[in-house]
């Protein structure tokens, strides 16, 4: 029973990072209907950037961390004003190959880097452990947890009470409509994509003390697919809410089914979801403009 | 369409040219030896192939300012085929085609060096030390290929056995990689464990890039094992060896050559604390080393501005067994003659403390032991010799 | 969310110029597409040396079948596919195993590329109903889900070691030089247009441009749409699987990660470089896709310092030249002047 626990709590914490990579996918798409292939690479950017500003720039990791979200932030506006921008109103391919050009290239980039690309980093916080009554639990999990936890908190206000956030979300319900409101639909995909974008070095900072930095830690985005789409594709707490199923099944599975079941499991559910569900686990459909 | 008819027609001619000049000894000219490396480095184990370039250049280039091998300056020739043995083929056809290079050494990874090895043995270059497990890599035996590396399977058993009988083990279990490189530990620890009449009590096996490991681990602790050997690479041993200590399990684990890494008790710190690793060649630590190795370390940071590792020193040896095997070979340099240098040389223990490799005409595997190290005060310890 | 004015986009390019071609004309543009690909192959011959520029357009062939699956998929049915690699994979190991079982070569081919079919049909049920962006979701899990299936059924497909394949042969003939295996290749590629260009000419090719155009109004004319995405991916995953049985043969190893995410998107940029809407686009697509990371790599040869040894230079190039290709050139190289 215990050990279940242990392993529960495991699969809760990194079902958190897949659900706020989904998170950021479900963001970018609802509110600028763009196919983003490129969320493991802005993750792995930002554990990349975390380090760079806290072990080669000598900056507290307090101030690191914060100062390389807003730098992949940044990053993630920047790329919608030159290049996404001109993936708006084509069909999902365009998006989807234009995001994995780039995180092409954003890969490239850090692998250039002679210490990047030989090299694995631990960014030094949360390496010890808590103990709950007989359970164990790895502080860098509670970090995650915790960080998931305050972050939705935050969204779900900025998306309620902020004069961008509700402008965003008439733009994402709505583009047309929100433009003749008289919301900035440009900047609103411009801000929707610094999010999305943030919100991926976020999962990649929590990642860090758990997998380390390294060049191929953005692969784990491929698990938010299934979270996104068992979360209905259209729904941010779906997302996030799928992520965390995920993670959960994943390991429960991983203790319990044969060799093997732990990797196809995210996989066939998100299959399954879509045969079962057509409508989507959370309710909302997206179909068409498919091409 | 007749410009089109004219171009074909110059371009036939001059494909007919091209089929008469050919070279006596492919990649052998007077002044420059030809040497192709089809390589990782964008890959999944370009952690591996930068430094094994690195460590062949650096010797490469004091070779040639040395004034080369019989006057002749050596060339190496990097592919990146990134694990992808698509561009395995066509790196390796274009190094044998239009580079003409005289032999290939440590090509990158086991599905690259399957898809390659047949182009490079059929158009008769020398197929020399590829970093692959796989046995058809010496086995069976043909004149061009030759592998110094010890396989998983062989040091393996040898290490089990040796670590069972040793700590007097009852329950050994197994924590794999699920790709080529897992499999071959696994034989090989089954092996070991078989000579003993004992059996694995439980194995259980993650996907290349797994973010957790803690079901594993559960799944390992629930079988009582009190030994778990780690089919792993750095970051899945760090895992494992964190995630027993954090449910509270004091087991001892053995990793194979793959995770014998300082990067391992780097990431690791406390929690490392006691793993076993089967090392075949030490790492080369600047604390502590002998003055030829501490100068050789300052070099390799001076080159390429990076610490070198077991890999560096591994790409390195192999560099320096081409250059000594060449230049005992004379100034008339075939693959023939080549290889059986080869077959006759000798290559004593060295100054980064790496095993004696020894080749014959009957057995082109140069090395097949490994030997026991410890993570004591967050560095790898020898703790043994070589096993034979 | 969705727009309306999106679906419609493009309709101003969807002449289908191989049925509006006349009979002699279309002849006359066969030629011509075969004399430029003659000269293309002549110079490569001449520049590269002969059996590295055979090697060449082995792949380039090869490559050619497995994009015109994403052609029929993507650009004739509009549909999304994001694991065709999956579609080959399946091929190359039926290919292997029948081969090994002793089946002919030649007559497992056919049989490679019907299990290629099989997995098109699989993976596209789960979102047959609902299209779009879900054939993107439901193909990619399934070519993850049978990466996975490879590596655990041991048994058959010695997992993640590997299987060996033999050379191709037919009846005491045996396809092991540059030469033959370009040729046997090009055949299969003359083949595999030949049926393609065929099927776009009949009904279910103009259901598959209905479907595209206007899902609505294709049910609307008595073309029932699911049906029509079915066939597509039928067709499309099958052509794959006989790209993926032919790749085994020249490969002669298969492993399952050979066939992962990455390979299914050099299939896709292969039919978005040459222009998704003509089957003339994969050929095209083809031959940047193999040919670009020579390309870049001979480029890297020629830059002076170490920072050009960098192990990330190459894909940032190559994913600079995807960003441009798709920015600069949304129709893809193939498209009609």
């Amino acid at each position: 029973m215990l050990s279940l626990l242990q392993v529960l709590s495991s699969g809760i914490a990194i079902g958190c990072v897949y659900g706020l990579v989904a998170l950021s996918f479900v963001l970018i798409y609802k509110a600028t209907a763009t196919v983003s292939f490129m969320q493991g690479d802005l993750l792995m950017v930002g554990g990349f950037a975390g380090l760079a500003l806290h072990l080669a720039a000598g900056w507290p990791l307090a101030f690191a961390v914060l100062g390389a979200v807003l730098a992949v932030a940044l990053l993630g506006a920047g790329l919608e004003r030159v290049v996404l921008r001109r993936a708006l109103g084509q069909p999902h391919l365009v998006a989807v190959l234009l995001t994995f050009g780039l995180g092409m290239m954003l890969r490239g980039g850090v692998a250039s880097v002679p210490a990047a690309a030989q090299d694995m980093y631990r960014l030094p916080f949360a390496t010890d452990t808590v103990a709950l009554g007989a359970l164990v639990v790895a502080a860098s999990h509670l970090w995650v947890v915790c960080a998931t936890v305050v972050l939705m908190l935050l969204l779900a206000a900025f998306f309620h009470f902020s004069r961008a956030g509700l402008a965003l979300r008439a733009c994402a319900e709505d583009a047309r409509m929100a433009a003749l409101m008289g919301v900035p639909v440009a900047r609103m995909h411009t801000l929707a994509w610094a999010l999305g974008a943030g919100l991926a070095a976020v999962a990649g900072l929590l990642l860090a003390p758990i997998t380390f930095v390294h060049l191929n830690m953005g692969f784990i985005a491929l698990k938010a697919f299934p979270a996104a789409v068992l979360g209905g594709l259209s729904s941010l707490p779906g997302a996030l809410a799928g992520g965390i199923f995920i993670g959960v099944v994943e390991a429960m599975a991983g203790l319990l089914l044969p060799e093997g079941a732990k990797d196809v499991v995210p996989y066939v559910l998100l299959m399954a979801a879509l045969l079962l569900f057509p409508q989507g686990l959370g309710g909302g459909r997206l179909g068409g403009g498919g091409r | 369409m007749k410009t089109i008819s004219l171009l074909a027609l110059a371009l036939c001619a001059s494909v007919a040219s091209h089929a008469l000049h050919a070279a006596d000894v492919a990649g052998v000219s007077a002044s420059e030896i030809v040497v192709g490396h089809i390589s990782d480095l964008s890959g999944p184990i370009a952690m591996l192939g930068i430094p094994v370039r690195d460590g062949m250049l650096m010797r490469f280039d004091e070779a040639n300012a040395a004034g080369g091998v019989h006057g002749r300056q050596l060339r190496l020739v990097v592919e990146d085929a990134a694990y992808d043995p698509k561009r395995g083929v066509l790196a390796a056809r274009k190094l044998v085609q239009r580079d003409q290079a005289f032999a290939f050494i440590a090509t990158m990874g086991t599905p690259v060096v399957m898809a390659t090895m047949p182009v490079v043995l059929d158009a008769g270059r020398l197929h020399l030390f590829p970093f692959s497990p796989h046995e058809a890599t010496y086995a069976p035996l043909h004149p061009l290929k030759f592998q110094n590396f010890a396989p998983y399977q062989d040091y393996m058993e040898a290490a089990t056995r040796h670590m069972v009988e040793r700590g007097n083990y009852q329950r050994t279990c197994l924590l794999y990689q699920d790709d080529d490189y897992g499999l071959e530990v696994m034989k090989g620890v089954e092996a070991g464990l078989g000579k003993l009449e004992r059996k694995l009590v439980e194995r259980t096996g993650y996907k290349r890039g797994a973010t957790d490991l803690s079901s594993q681990v559960a799944r390992l602790r629930a079988a009582e094992c009190d030994l778990v050997v780690l089919a792993t690479v750095v970051r899945e041993t760090v895992a494992a060896m964190t995630e027993a200590r954090r449910i509270g399990w004091k087991v001892d684990m053995l990793v194979t050559a793959s995770g014998y890494s300082a990067q391992t008790h780097e990431l690791g710190g406390e929690a490392v604390e006691g793993l076993y690793g089967v090392s075949v060649l030490p790492h080369p630590y600047a604390a502590g080393a002998n003055a030829q190795l501490g100068a050789w370390i300052e070099r390799y940071r001076a080159r390429f501005g990076a610490e070198p590792n077991v890999w560096s020193v591994m790409g390195y040896t192999l560099a320096d067994m081409f250059v000594r095997t060449a230049d005992a070979s004379g100034r008339e340099l075939t693959p023939t003659v080549f290889a059986r240098t080869l077959e006759n040389l000798e290559f004593s223990r060295d100054y980064f403390g790496s095993p004696a490799y020894r080749f014959s005409a009957e057995d082109h595997l140069g090395n097949r032991h490994g030997r026991l190290a410890q993570i004591r005060d967050g560095r790898w310890e020898l703790i043994t010799d070589y096993l034979r | 969310m969705t727009d309306p004015g999106r679906v419609s986009s493009r309709t101003e390019s969807t002449r289908v110029p191989v049925a509006r071609a006349g009979n002699a004309g279309h002849w006359r543009r066969h030629g011509r597409a075969l004399a430029t690909w003659g000269v293309l192959l002549m110079a490569a011959l001449a520049w590269l040396g002969a059996e590295f520029a055979l090697g060449q357009a082995t792949l380039v062939a090869t490559y050619t079948i497995a994009g015109l699956g994403v052609i029929i998929i993507v650009g004739q049915a509009g549909q999304i596919v994001l694991g065709q690699g999956a579609f080959v994979a399946l091929g190359a190991y039926a290919q292997a195993l029948l081969v090994h079982a002793g089946v002919p070569a030649l007559a497992a081919l056919p049989l490679a590329a019907a299990v290629g079919a099989l997995g098109g049909a699989l993976a596209s049920l789960p979102a047959g109903r609902l299209g779009g962006l879900y054939f993107g979701m439901s193909t990619l899990a399934f070519a993850l889900i049978v990466e996975e299936g490879l590596v655990r059924w041991e048994s058959l497909t010695q997992g993640a070691a590997g299987m060996l394949v033999p050379a191709f042969a037919l009846g005491g003939w045996r396809a092991d030089t540059p030469l033959a295996q370009a040729g046997v290749s090009l055949a299969a590629v003359l083949v595999a247009f030949g049926l393609c260009a065929r099927l776009l000419r009949s009904r279910i090719g103009r259901a598959w441009q209905a479907v595209r155009e206007d899902e609505a109004a294709a049910a609307a004319c008595g073309i029932a749409p699911a049906a029509a995405k079915l066939r597509a991916f039928v067709v499309g995953g099958s052509l794959s699987g006989l790209a993926g049985g032919l790749y085994a043969h020249w490969i002669g190893f298969i492993s399952p990660e050979q066939f992962g995410l990455v390979f299914s998107f050099e299939l896709l940029m292969l039919a978005f470089i040459g222009g998704a809407r003509q089957l003339a686009g994969a050929a095209w697509g083809a031959l940047v896709v193999v040919a670009m990371p020579q390309a870049i790599a001979v480029l890297r040869d020629t830059l002076p310092g170490d920072w050009a040894r960098a192990a990330g230079l190459e894909l940032v190039l190559f994913g600079a030249v995807i960003v441009a290709v798709i920015l600069l050139r949304p129709q893809g190289l193939a498209r009609a002047p």
